[in-house]
């Protein structure tokens, strides 16, 4: 650990993170006050990420690999800092970004140039940035004259587009992508991507959690998680291979997959992803991507 | 970018308080023809039928201060308080997807909505001008006010209602993340707080030794009075300022510590 190069924009030092809830999913005081008399307050506890190291490079482009419910989101949320781990630490040499619900954070009253403020100001970058940036974001997004008008006109296209628009354009030098990037229609997804290829040629960092085999045009290494430990780190291609494999091996147990889903740290119970999207990733990736297409909107 | 110094850190925050403040404001007007009109129609509708009501009932004993500006300084004070906590009550959670991608000082969510609730306070304010100005005509046997340089020290006491607002507000939204009905119970206890605060009677009024006693532990009291005594021209006493703004700090250090020590939980939560 003593030779820290100083093209280290990102180190994870051995990662814990443990949740802890009422094992009924108390959500009102009054339900906390009648369990508290009946003595019926259990908690649940599980270790979600279990000890994770790593370091990412500047210009590096890592994938992070694993089956659902294997705590990619959860790390992901420790990296991008909304989530503080239950031990270790992760050291951030330069800004992140994230690329995820591109949606969030918009007011739809406000007009897409007010939103544009808005958003980046809550990502955090000043005034006098945002406006640098102002035109090159309008422009990208391929608004127009809508951008002038509130964003409750909008499509959920044009919402998304506005919100890639944002976080693309602006500085940083980490950047955070979860799954599939569905934005707008075709020809805006490739721009998307085109874009991504050039933040990439400028040597921005690229973290993006997916299972889909897509991720090798533009990741050279891969770590796979699983059971919230680094399984493998590596190229891509061997990583991959590995991953597929042991995924295709292995016999989907009900039991067990339920379990290892609650440990994402999503609110969200035990969803459908984990009924419908789990035994079909093995054999058809494609069919993983339109299952999270189809649930963004919700996230949006 | 780790050239971003502290002051700036800070500065970006004020920027994008300022800016939510702006929405929340344009939000509120939002497809209202008489928008800000309203908000300085809302309290004086309000302080008539107070007073219509009231005058009849209790009478005017042992107020001083001309009744109408008596119920309509009163209010607006308890509104700037009601209005800031209950509206900040789902700030976090109205914002989850937000504070779920990003790393963002959850702090700025419940004061911007405390803010804009001070903007709305402002507008108020001229209500009470307005009011206060007609009971100084010398008309229909008047005039029952007469302005004085004290009024503004109503100035120096809203700093303190807003830490005191301030610090609710965190422990509220933190609350929210983890108890749903956090709302339904803070609203009715914000309807017990406003008939417990002497809004539209005295404390004198009423009589009672255990009353006053009882109203000496309620932090809106001393607001709602020091604003009085300031439009009465009465000087506000040292012991009345500490009070307005010990009860400020305490809140606002409970309410903060409360939100700093939850910070991961919430997100966890969220």
């Amino acid at each position: 650990m003593a030779d820290i190069s100083n093209d280290v924009l990102l180190d994870v030092q051995n990662i814990t993170m443990k949740f802890s809830r009422y094992a009924t999913g108390v959500d009102t005081l009054k339900e906390l006050v009648i369990r508290a008399f009946r003595k019926d307050l259990k908690r649940d506890k599980f270790e979600c990420l279990k000890g994770i190291s790593f370091q990412v490079h500047k210009g590096e482009a890592v994938a992070l690999i694993g089956k659902n419910g294997a705590g990619k989101s959860t790390l992901l949320k420790i990296i991008a800092g909304t989530l503080t781990p239950t031990s270790g630490k992760t050291v951030r040499y330069g800004r992140i970004t994230p690329l995820l619900r591109l949606g969030a954070g918009f007011d739809y009253n406000a007009t897409g140039v007010e939103n544009i403020y808005i958003n980046a100001a809550l990502l955090g970058y000043t005034k006098k940035q945002i406006k640098e940036k102002e035109q090159e974001i309008i422009e990208f997004s391929e608004l127009g004259d809508f951008i002038n008008s509130p964003l409750k006109t909008y499509s959920s296209g044009m919402v998304s587009r506005l919100g890639f628009s944002i976080a693309a354009n602006m500085e940083s030098e980490i950047l955070l992508i979860d799954e599939v990037l569905a934005v707008g229609d075709m020809a805006f997804n490739k721009k998307c991507y085109a874009k991504l290829a050039e933040l990439c040629a400028k040597g921005v960092t690229f973290v993006i959690v997916s299972h889909n085999s897509n991720v090798k045009r533009y990741c050279k290494r891969a770590i796979w998680i699983d059971e919230g430990v680094v399984r493998e780190d590596g190229d891509i291609g061997i990583v991959f291979k590995h991953y597929t494999d042991f995924m295709a091996t292995k016999p989907v147990e009900p039991m067990s997959v339920t379990k290892t889903s609650m440990q994402t740290a999503n609110n969200q119970p035990v969803s459908q992803s984990t009924l419908e999207s789990k035994p079909l990733v093995v054999s058809n990736p494609s069919t993983e991507d339109s299952n999270i297409a189809s649930n963004n909107p919700k996230k949006v | 970018m780790s050239t971003i110094t502290r002051s700036q850190t800070i500065r970006q925050r004020f920027y994008t308080i300022g800016l939510l403040v702006r929405r929340n404001v344009k939000n509120q007007y939002y497809g209202s023809f008489i928008g800000v009109v309203w908000t300085v129609l809302n309290p004086l509708l309000n302080m008539i039928v107070m007073a219509f009501v009231f005058t009849s009932i209790f009478g005017r004993e042992g107020i001083d201060l001309d009744y109408p500006v008596y119920v309509l300084s009163g209010s607006i004070t308890f509104t700037l308080m009601r209005a800031g906590t209950a509206g900040s009550v789902n700030s976090l959670v109205g914002r989850a997807d937000m504070l779920l991608k990003t790393r963002t000082q959850l702090e700025i969510f419940p004061t911007a909505t405390v803010i804009s609730s001070l903007v709305t306070y402002g507008f108020s304010l001229i209500a009470l001008l307005l009011v206060a100005g007609w009971r100084a005509l010398p008309i229909f046997g008047g005039p029952y006010f007469t302005f004085t340089w004290n009024m503004l020290l109503i100035i120096a006491i809203i700093p303190a209602i807003l830490l005191f607002t301030l610090g609710i507000s965190y422990f509220l939204s933190a609350l929210y993340v983890f108890f749903r009905d956090v709302k339904n119970l803070y609203d009715v206890f914000l309807t017990l707080w406003f008939y417990l605060t002497p809004i539209f009677y005295t404390i004198k009024q009423l009589k009672s030794a255990t009353v006053e006693k009882f109203e000496s532990f309620n932090p809106m009291y001393y607001y709602v009075n020091g604003t009085r005594e300031c439009l009465e021209g009465i000087m506000v006493s040292g012991k009345e300022w500490l009070l307005m703004y010990l009860f400020g700090f305490i809140s606002l250090l409970i309410g903060w510590t409360f939100l700093r020590l939850l910070r991961n939980k919430i997100s966890v939560h969220l």
